[in-house]
């Protein structure tokens, strides 16, 4: 029943031993260690397990962790720049004051950083759409679209250059 | 709930290889996709099963492919890539609309549309304007292929045509006739993230007077079992000029024809006033857009 | 150092204090946001210890039974299972207000409500510990179950409580004046039965323990996910029978709290009894179900409000009669049932006021503490009836609302006393902002716009068992290895007090906000605090890390002094530097001061503390909803009503508070913002649903339903010019004031889109449309 698998997290390869039941959420925060990834209701509601699985939203408290074998896994451990400094959609969190208590952050960057990553020119309702998936009970969004807002308008001056 | 039981897991490459999975263990399988349904499910412990075929890696089993008179999207294509397609939203705008009305993004970037409808819940959001733009469903198992049209696809809740060693494998939607135009509308209680109270699609066929309805496909979703296909709304008005009269009857004849139930999302009764509302705009906005096709 | 703050209403005597601030007043970045944006921060739930186990809770799906047997025999026998534990275990109840504690661990003899906890295992993996609960037998009698407090009220002979005859939890009245005279006199009166919802907190991080006991040394160590550590000591020291002082409880950065997590959980009785029996580390984690069946949530009321009005639109009385659904348990209740009484008396003089209440117990998971307590619902109904009042008196909303608001110095029947507001501020600015006057009563059919007011407590002037040490200490260390220190018990539960106080620190002490560490939250390590409710954080702590500051420069001025040669009253300290103040270029850094005492004197650090005026009440009950100062809100909400389908949009909320000063403008906005969120969800779909037998029908996010970021309307939160002179910084709450005005806003503005007056909340499209069709009929459009 058990077999190793190898699983890619931040371009990094993780031999773990699973089952085919193990939930990606709970092999990355409790057999890697991995802990910014959260989980907040375990039905796929309110987004805060969100990581990306080549490059995509996916929530992995709905993803069986032998699905994921082969391919890319980003969790928030992988966004920041390699030296430590801040990836801009985390500095465009803390400027606008996007964070309360953090615990639907992880999964809020992922998801807007998926979005800029695929649609560097969203609108508010692309947005808004985009984040729907994630709940935060805190900052009644407002500041979390300003910093999506924000940084999406830095990324896509950067390519106008 | 945390923990799934034991199953033994299966992880197909090919169609091939899923339809022999089918043919020798289906009776005991349950057939994981993007699994945002079925892992919930096996969470809550509402289901066991002794096999999980997983078919989201099989890549034949996915795509969006413009064929003579239509287009074919494969069983597993993800909801979001046909939200995203910019392909498909020009002649199939009522789904691709749908599409991203479904759960939250992420949601979408792993439920696929073979998964919505084989899940087969009242609720669900393509299966309505599948059935609105007369596509066919393809299933295939051990005795070869069969196609069945998508409003005869689902019986019941969670109830459906597939035989244990058959699978959806892909869809077809014919190319949208002249002057016609196909529109989806539904409603909860919030603006996203909703089991919906009611969804409908509408497509409206319009004669070359660009005024006269040829025909017209009303398909209502979640106030009964299954997809009802309308019959009092194209007795009413094919053959017509849509007029504000006729369209206050559309609304009248959908409300006769739908069976919603009460329960802890809305009242009967409120699904057939929304009912009546949903068939009102959407039949008046797909007559609009048929007549600039 | 005299006492900081003295028990007296003469704030003029803070007026020395300056109002130019350099440090408070500013949006500086959350410290702790580097480490929450790249996921770094550790919840209670990212903790391992070695050796480490998990804890599961088997719960109930009978809303009220007998337990006649419990068999977990099968559950010990499986490969991997430590422990079981049941009520035999826990026999001592515990509750938040020891007056009527009465919660067990695990329930003892009867389960009360859906989702109750019954038997707790510990096994080495989490797996196990599920597979394990499937393996315990229950032996139920299942009882009738009592769901509606109507109904419970008349039932005595099914008590859910033995003690409590006619399931009546507690019940006040309270007469100030003359409100029968007052209302014979009226020109004016209405009257209005409102009901308002059964909502729950929904943060996101469900509730967690880690309980670390120490056989060798009889030593607990908890880590939790709880806004009241200190609370929470004192009722595991009764139910575990251990001393205060061996018990320590840390609590980790906590994902959202709203009062939610203001009482001891079940994971955090259990997790310690399990470890103590194995004396391993054990974990419990709950999943969100399990957040729904501990609750603690808002309680519904069934409230019927009478008002009278003078000819010129006063208000000369309130008579108030309000039925509390309580849920299961004690909790919170008793507090909770005398601030719905007190609320009545605060933003609008009210001369005459009569209070008669009950709090019910029902067979539901318990309500407790929940943002904005005991306010929202009395608010809901008061400002709706001005409204109606206002058209009667052919006045504008706005206008009666200014004619019977209180002013600073204002004392209101129950004595609680206003120091200092600016709640009209607060309307005028909300009214000319989003242009209130051009469009109220002149939008088409469909659409409105609609006023509200509220106020919140920024502190209580009691502690919840009878006590006189301070609600608070804050101790400041400085040296030269860090620069400032400053240990204080106050919990973060996301709302960013450790910031806060910082900011506060680093003012008085003249250095910068980045050169403060904060250790807070731990029993054993930092300062005694009474926890985070009641709003009372920035007032209470501010005036501890104040006084603890001024006394820090007090060694440090003189030491400044002769190191500039000068006088000790002749030195300021700002931006990190001591200076003459008349001769301001002559300077000495903060640094070189601080050594040069500690070389000479030894190490400094000094104390501060806080206990609130006691401004007692005279009335049963009134000694709650006193509070040092108060915070005020004003909002207007724009709707836009779909007429064939129900559905509310709410399309913009513009908001006017007065916080006094806003220590951190961007965390007061964000305080804004998330209350009109919850406000806005409450109002239109937030609902905990429960059957006639008592199974919980939505205990998740999927049927509970948050609003998303696609259902959020535009939000315009200002802040008015405020200060409040006797509070430290002049700054007041800013978390609990703003929720107050949200649903009753939405209502008033239904009410000019649809010529509707709704009276119970949730606000779903179905009510509104089956209301729009009436309307239809009578031709009203």
């Amino acid at each position: 029943m058990k077999q190793l698998i190898t699983l890619n997290i931040n371009n990094e390869d993780y031999d773990v031993i699973v089952t085919p039941m193990d939930l990606l959420v709970d092999v990355v925060r409790k057999t890697i260690g991995l802990t910014g990834t959260k989980k907040g209701c375990g039905q796929g509601d309110c987004g805060a397990c969100t990581m990306l699985i080549d490059g995509k939203p996916e929530l992995s408290c709905l993803k069986l962790a032998i699905t994921a074998v082969g391919k890319k896994i980003t969790t928030i451990e992988g966004i920041a720049n390699e030296d430590g400094t801040l990836h801009p959609i985390q500095e465009a969190f803390l400027d606008h004051g996007a964070v309360q208590c953090g615990f639907c952050t992880p999964g809020m960057i992922l998801s807007s950083k998926a979005l800029v990553d695929r649609n560097p020119n969203p609108t508010m309702k692309e947005i808004k759409t985009a984040l729907a998936g994630n709940t935060c009970r805190c900052t009644g969004y407002i500041n979390i679209l300003a910093a999506v807002e924000s940084y999406a308008k830095a990324v896509a001056e950067k390519e106008a250059k | 709930m945390n923990i799934l039981s034991n199953f033994q897991y299966h992880a197909p490459k090919t169609k091939k290889e899923v339809l022999e999975l089918l043919a020798d263990i289906g009776d005991k399988s349950k057939m994981l996709a993007g699994g945002t349904d079925l892992i919930i499910m096996l969470k809550e412990k509402m289901i066991t099963t002794e096999n999980l075929i997983n078919i989201g890696d099989v890549e034949e089993l996915a795509g969006i492919k413009f064929v003579d008179g239509g287009v074919e999207i494969g069983a597993c294509t993800k909801i979001a890539d046909i939200e995203d397609s910019k392909e498909l939203v020009k002649d199939y705008n009522a789904l691709v609309f749908a599409a991203g009305q479904l759960g939250s993004y992420q949601v979408r970037t792993m439920a696929t549309l073979g998964g919505n409808i084989s899940h087969s819940s009242p609720a669900a959001e393509t299966p309505t304007p599948l059935a609105a733009m007369n596509a066919m469903v393809v299933i295939e198992g051990k005795n070869g292929e069969r196609t069945v049209k998508a409003e005869e696809f689902i019986l019941g809740n969670r109830k459906n045509v597939l035989e244990s060693d058959e699978m959806v494998t892909k869809f077809f939607i014919p190319a949208p006739a002249p002057h016609s135009a196909s529109v989806y509308g539904h409603i909860g209680l919030r603006n996203a993230m909703e089991i919906d109270a009611v969804n409908m699609a509408v497509n409206v066929e319009l004669e070359d007077d660009k005024k006269t309805i040829k025909t017209v496909k009303l398909v209502m979703g979640s106030v009964s079992p299954k997809p009802i296909v309308s019959e009092a709304v194209p007795a009413l008005i094919n053959g017509k000029v849509l007029d504000e009269a006729l369209i206050e009857a559309v609304g009248e004849a959908a409300m006769s024809e739908a069976k919603p139930i009460s329960d802890v999302r809305a009242s009967a009764e409120y699904r057939k006033d929304v009912v009546g509302a949903l068939a009102r705009r959407l039949t008046k906005e797909a007559y609009e857009l048929a007549m600039e096709a | 150092m005299g006492k900081m703050y003295e028990v007296s209403n003469r704030y003029n005597n803070y007026r020395d204090y300056t109002k130019e601030f350099t440090e408070v007043g500013r949006s500086i970045r959350r410290p702790d946001g580097p480490a929450k944006v790249k996921g770094a921060v550790q919840y209670t739930d990212d903790l391992t210890l070695p050796r480490m186990v998990y804890g599961k809770l088997l719960r109930t799906k009978h809303a009220h039974a007998n337990i006649i047997k419990i068999d977990y025999s099968k559950a010990l026998e499986l490969d991997g299972v430590l422990a079981v534990i049941t009520g035999e275990d826990c026999p001592i109840p515990y509750g938040i207000v020891p007056h009527n504690a009465n919660e067990h661990a695990l329930a003892v003899g009867k389960v009360r409500n859906w989702g109750e906890p019954v038997a707790a295992v510990a096994a080495i993996t989490e797996e196990i510990a599920e597979k394990a609960l499937e393996l315990i037998e229950v032996e139920y009698e299942v009882l009738e179950a009592l769901v509606d407090p109507r109904e419970a009220v008349k039932r005595d002979d099914v008590r859910i409580h033995e003690d409590a005859p006619n399931n009546i939890c507690y019940e006040g009245v309270q007469v100030y004046g003359d409100p029968d005279g007052a209302f014979e006199k009226s020109d004016y009166i209405l009257e209005q039965d409102y009901y308002s919802s059964y909502v729950n907190h929904g943060f996101i991080e469900p509730q967690s323990a880690l309980a670390d006991f120490d056989v060798a040394t009889g030593k607990l160590h908890l880590y939790a996910t709880c806004q009241v550590p200190h609370y929470t000591h004192q009722q595991l020291a009764k139910v575990l029978e251990m001393p205060l002082s061996k018990i320590r409880i840390t609590v980790p950065l906590i994902g959202g709290g709203f009062g939610g997590k203001g009482v001891a959980s079940q994971a955090d009785f259990c997790a310690s009894l399990l470890s103590r029996k194995i004396g391993r580390p054990v974990k419990i984690t709950y999943e969100r179900s399990e957040v729904f069946a501990a609750n603690n949530g808002r309680h519904p009321c069934y409230m019927k409000m009478k008002l009278g009005f003078d000819k010129t639109g006063k208000i000369t009385a309130c008579d108030f009669t309000n039925l509390m659904d309580g849920g299961a348990y004690a909790g919170w209740g008793i507090v909770v049932l005398f601030y719905t009484a007190s609320m009545i008396h605060i933003p609008y003089m009210v001369p005459n006021v009569r209070f008669d209440g009950k709090r019910i117990y029902t067979n539901k998971p318990t309500c407790g503490a929940f943002r904005g307590l005991g306010g929202v619902q009395p608010r809901f109904a008061m400002e709706q009836m001005l409204d109606q009042a206002a058209a009667h008196f052919g006045m504008d909303p706005y206008e009666i609302r200014m004619l019977n608001a209180a002013e600073s110095g204002y004392t209101a029947m129950s004595k609680m006393y206003i120091p200092h507001t600016e709640y009209k501020k607060c309307l005028t600015e909300c009214v000319e902002k989003s242009g209130y006057k051009e469009k109220h009563g002149k939008m088409p059919f469909g659409k409105g716009i609609g006023l509200s007011g509220g106020y919140y407590i920024s502190g209580t002037s009691y502690t919840l068992y009878l006590s006189y040490k301070p609600h608070t200490v804050a101790t400041i260390k400085v040296d030269e290895e860090n620069d400032v220190t400053v240990y204080c018990g106050a919990t973060d539960i996301g709302q960013g007090v450790d910031m806060v106080m910082a900011q506060m620190a680093a003012e008085t002490l003249g250095v910068k906000t980045e050169d403060v560490t904060v250790i807070p939250r731990d029993t054993k390590i930092s300062t005694f605090d009474l926890g985070t409710f009641a709003s009372r954080l920035t007032f209470a702590t501010g005036w501890a890390i104040r006084q603890a500051a001024e006394k820090i420069n007090a060694e440090l001025k003189p030491v400044a002094a002769g190191m500039l040669g000068i006088r000790g009253e002749e030195v300021e300290v700002q931006g990190g530097e001591f200076y003459n103040i008349y001769k301001p270029h002559k300077r000495v850094p903060w640094r070189e001061v601080v050594s040069a005492y500690i070389q000479t004197n030894g190490p400094l650090s000094m104390t501060g503390q806080f206990t609130p005026p006691r401004r007692k009440g005279i009335q049963q009950g009134g000694n709650i909803g006193h509070s040092p100062t108060f915070g005020f809100s004003a909002q207007i909400a724009e709707v836009d009503v779909d007429l064939e389908t129900g559905k509310i949009n709410v399309v913009k909320i513009t908001e006017a508070g007065d916080c006094g000063v806003a220590i951190n403008p961007q965390s007061v906005e964000g305080q804004v913002h998330g209350s009109i969120q919850m406000g806005m969800g409450q109002a239109l779909y937030e609902e905990m649903k429960i059957a006639p037998d008592g199974t919980f029908l939505n205990p998740s996010f999927h049927d509970y339903k948050l609003p998303t970021a696609l259902d959020m309307p535009e939000i315009d939160a200002n802040i008015v010019e405020a200060y409040d002179p006797s509070a430290p910084y002049g700054a007041k709450e800013s978390g609990e004031g703003p929720i107050q005005p949200t649903i009753p806003a939405i209502f008033n503005a239904v009410y000019d889109a649809i010529g509707v007056r709704f009276t119970e909340m949730p606000l779903t499209p179905e009510k509104v449309l089956n209301a729009i069709k009436e309307q239809k009929a009578k031709g009203v459009f």
